[in-house]
């Protein structure tokens, strides 16, 4: 353990940047790559019938560097294998660096022990497989079964790994019956973390694992974009390795033993996410931008060697966040619980705060023709569906467009805010004006194909201010709707629903091996965390067990 | 002796067009900068070459060739021109003119570009603000109201009115001095209204007529409500406490109808009502809190229990 010697040396002219040396440099431009590669690329996956000249090698090959991956490739490392890992951003922790660090871990372990919480792995599993529980009951019960058995272990792992818990247990959470969320300690060096001031503490946990993987020998190369895995045959035979593209060209890496998909879901890739959904077309951004783009690059690629889709209810039984409320309005990407400060490295990319909603009483939402469509205070997915609902635009029939929130001086006092940059984005997210019928034609954005008429908007308003004079919403049955919206100026806030989980994934058995169309494993590739269908638990829990299962199973060679 | 056809003088057809359509409008006094491209079917370079623009009003100006010699094909065509909107409604007509002219050892022949736009006035937009809600029939009631140029013209001393839905004028005012605080240009006045006879929802119109502002400006027109209830005959203390501790909650939001009021510090608000039976209801962020029905034939007062709900975790996004 710890030898790197079964790692042979990069070819000439192979790059492997490291953290350190990017950190140093701004982010600004270099963040810029988490952008390009959301739109451009396609992860095509041209299998190789041919040989392949293999530029670097060693047991087990792990695409992404997130939670998943970062646990994967440390039990591969702990197993004895060697492990490379490629990471197409160009720092580590995917979404989990900006995570809130609730790691939903139970089973009876140490701190939940020391808590006086009763718990066990029969329990886990009996929570997670409850019919009445819609977060639970499309999930593969054999994957629930493992996951409830890994929990005290994987718990251990994190301890073990250096991962810091804040002692205090939280819930009992969604279908669990017994507290067992704790959170990570976040990252004490706020050089290298991206959401400052935000409680993001799931940046204790990727630090700690990357310090950890490091130490034991993983090879991690960032920014380095698989393009594509390597298999004998298309449809048969064993995994051989993944191609990459870098910023200095490309490499082949050979995986001697396994390789294991973790790139961390399909949230952003509007075609793949359409599958599931087609009313999430463009205009629906995700979250976790401007550091991650999740484009079903691993899915893409297992799915051209014949891999499976697996457990795909969980993606639309309306039950999870797969579809969240704007929290944080008036920038591109606000949701719930993440929020960029000016401090934050990301923050040229990001541009804006958002401004935090305390009281949806505060504001009206109207569609992109100037309309309201439904009751601003409810966040359920009756509200989604009326948001991304036809609202009569014969260009584009799927997708609800964009929705804005209207304000006024008196709402923004009552919230406390300073709708004014960095606070809000008016470049396509927020706009201002003296009047209603003036604010109309300034709320611009790329997906707002019309502008919204001056006297439309302003028969809303006006509306929706008669329905608070008389004390009740007649038209979408706001509860008490309490404010007027009156006071000059005016304001218009992006408030269109932000897109977050990824609840369904390739299909995989219990050793995490891929499963293709026919049933049949694909000897060499496993998956784990938001890439794998199956098990929807939303967070960090399930991304950890099951990158374990992986990196233990990738390295024992069971192919 | 042969006709050398080299040396009779050839004469290219030139063209002049806008890169986009021009709008068919503008307001006065604007500003509209577009992109043309001088071209001539052989493709000879006329960067080089001024061009005339003659204006609405006869003025002619020349637009130089530009200075960058450095430049492919396709940019040398291109010329940036700007026209400024006469401040007079109507149609105006620019044209710009390339003379006819020799270059690159060819003629070519004059052509011209005509470009029309019809200038309106600039719009106006209003606001109003401040009505109170609700108003008891019969009383006179003031309310503010709010008139901005779409070009920011200042517009203070300008009337303004307000009429009921048949037209007639119930108020008016003169538009003060200073815009309204955190606006650009919203020019406003306080005007005081009769409220009708008799209870209901009561729509009027805010009327800016635009007339003697220097600069054309078209005037506008916008409604809104004010709720129009009995005089009180009794009223309604309500106290809002937290169920379990009793503590009082200040600054819920107690809602009877068109009634409302905030609590106070003691967890008190007083709405002052005619006799009827009313939906009351209570809101605050962080609390829940049951309605009640209730019947006014006399001073009352009742108590709401709030029950706390914890703020939701933004990251604990479950739903059953």
């Amino acid at each position: 353990m710890g030898k790197n010697a079964n790692i042979r040396g990069p070819a000439k002219g192979a790059q492997s940047v490291s953290r350190r040396a990017f950190l140093s440099k701004g982010a600004a431009g270099a963040g810029a790559a988490a952008l390009v590669s959301a739109g451009s690329r396609e992860a095509s996956a041209q299998i190789a019938s041919a040989p392949v000249k293999w530029d670097l090698s060693a047991d087990v090959v792990i695409i992404g560097a997130g939670v998943s991956g970062l646990a994967a490739a440390i039990t591969a490392r702990d197993s004895g294998a060697s492990v490379i890992s490629v990471e197409e951003n160009f720092d580590i922790g995917g979404r989990g660096m900006l995570s809130g660090g609730r790691v939903h871990l139970g089973g009876g372990h140490a701190l939940q022990q020391k808590a006086g919480i009763k718990d066990s792995a029969d329990q886990v599993f009996k929570d997670w497989v409850r019919f009445d529980s819609a977060v639970a009951r499309y999930s593969d019960r054999d994957l629930v079964r493992v996951f409830a058995d890994e929990n005290v272990a994987t718990f251990d792992f994190l301890v073990e790994n250096g991962v810091e818990f804040i002692e205090k247990p939280i819930g009992p959470e969604a279908a669990s019956t017994v507290p067992r969320t704790f959170v990570t300690v976040e990252w004490q060096n706020q050089d290298e973390i991206y959401a400052p001031g935000g409680d993001r503490n799931g940046s204790g946990l990727v630090r700690r694992l990357e310090q950890s993987a490091r130490r034991k020998g993983v090879q991690i190369l960032l920014r380095h974009e698989m393009k594509s895995i390597v298999r004998e045959q298309t449809f048969a035979g064993k995994i051989k390795g993944i191609t990459v593209a870098h910023p200095g060209g490309t490499l082949a890496i050979e995986a001697r033993k396994g390789v294991i998909i973790a790139t961390g879901g399909h949230t952003g890739n509007v075609n793949f996410r359409r599958t599931f959904d087609p009313r999430l077309t463009e205009e629906y951004q995700q979250a976790c931008l401007p550091y991650v783009f999740q484009g079903a690059k691993g899915e893409l690629a297992a799915m051209e060697l014949g891999a499976s889709l697996w457990a795909t209810a969980n993606q639309t039984s309306e039950s999870g966040a797969a579809i969240t409320k704007t929290r944080h309005i008036g920038c591109r990407w606000g949701y719930s619980s993440l929020v960029f400060q000016p401090e934050s490295k990301l923050f040229p990319l990001a541009k804006a705060t958002g401004l935090t909603v305390s009281d949806w009483q505060n504001m009206i939402f109207v569609n992109q023709n100037g309309q309201r469509f439904w009751n601003e205070v409810d966040g359920s997915y009756r509200f989604f569906a009326a948001a991304m609902g036809y609202h009569g635009d014969t260009a584009k029939l799927n997708g609800g467009g964009p929705i804005w929130a209207i304000f006024d001086a008196d709402a923004a006092a009552r919230e406390k805010w300073d709708p004014k940059p960095p606070h809000v984005d008016p470049d396509g997210y927020f706009a201002s004006a003296d009047t209603i019928a003036e604010l109309a034609p300034r709320i611009k954005n790329p997906h707002q194909t019309k502008p919204i008429s001056g006297a439309v908007l302003q028969e809303t308003v006006n509306r929706y201010n008669a329905f608070v004079a008389a004390g009740t919403d007649s038209d979408f049955k706001k509860p008490t709707p309490l404010y007027k919206i009156e006071k000059p100026p005016f304001y218009a806030a992006w408030a269109t629903p932000i897109l977050h989980d990824t609840l369904t994934g390739l299909r995989s058995n219990t050793n995490g091996e891929v499963i293709d169309i026919r049933g049949q494993v694909i000897p060499g590739l496993y998956c784990s965390g938001e890439t794998q269908g199956g098990f929807a638990q939303h967070g960090l829990a399930r991304c950890l067990v099951f990158g374990r299962v992986a990196g233990r199973n990738a390295a024992k060679g069971a192919a | 002796m042969t006709k050398d056809a080299a040396a009779q003088p050839i004469t290219h057809s030139t063209t002049i067009e806008l890169c986009e359509p021009a709008p068919a409008e503008l307001p006065v006094g604007s500003t509209l900068v577009m992109q043309i491209r001088v071209s001539c079917p052989a493709g000879c370079d006329l960067s080089g070459l001024p061009l005339m623009v003659t204006g609405p009003g006869g003025e002619v100006t020349t637009i130089e060739p530009r200075s960058n010699q450095e430049l492919a094909p396709q940019e040398a065509a291109l010329r940036d021109i700007s026209l400024k909107v006469p401040p007079q409604v109507g149609e105006h007509v620019w044209s710009i003119r390339l003379p006819a002219h020799e270059s690159a050892g060819a003629q070519h022949a004059e052509c011209t570009l005509p470009i029309s736009i019809r200038a309106k006035p600039h719009a106006t937009s209003l606001a109003v603000w401040a009505i109170p809600s609700p108003v008891v029939m019969g009383e006179r009631f003031s309310l503010k109201v709010g008139a901005k140029s779409a070009a920011g013209y200042e517009l203070s001393g300008r009337r303004i009115q307000v009429s009921d839905q048949s037209g007639r004028v119930l108020g008016q005012g003169h538009l003060q001095a200073a815009p309204w605080p955190g606006t650009s240009a919203l020019y406003w006045t306080e005007v005081e209204l009769p409220a009708p006879d008799r209870e209901g929802m009561f729509w009027c119109a805010v009327n800016f007529a635009a007339a003697d502002i220097e600069t054309p400006h078209e005037g506008s027109s916008s409604k809104f409500s004010v709720a129009i209830v009995r005089p009180p005959e009794h009223k309604l203390t309500i106290e809002v406490l937290e169920k379990d501790t009793k503590v009082p909650i200040e600054d819920a939001q107690v809602r009877l109808g068109a009634y409302g009021a905030a609590t106070d510090p003691s967890g008190r608000a007083e709405v002052a009502l005619p006799n009827g039976s009313y939906e009351l209801t209570v809101w605050k962020v962080g609390y829940d809190t049951p309605g009640l029905t209730v019947d006014i034939h006399d001073d009352i007062s009742v108590q709401v229990e709030a029950v706390i709900v914890p703020p939701e975790n933004p990251d604990a996004a479950w739903l059953m």
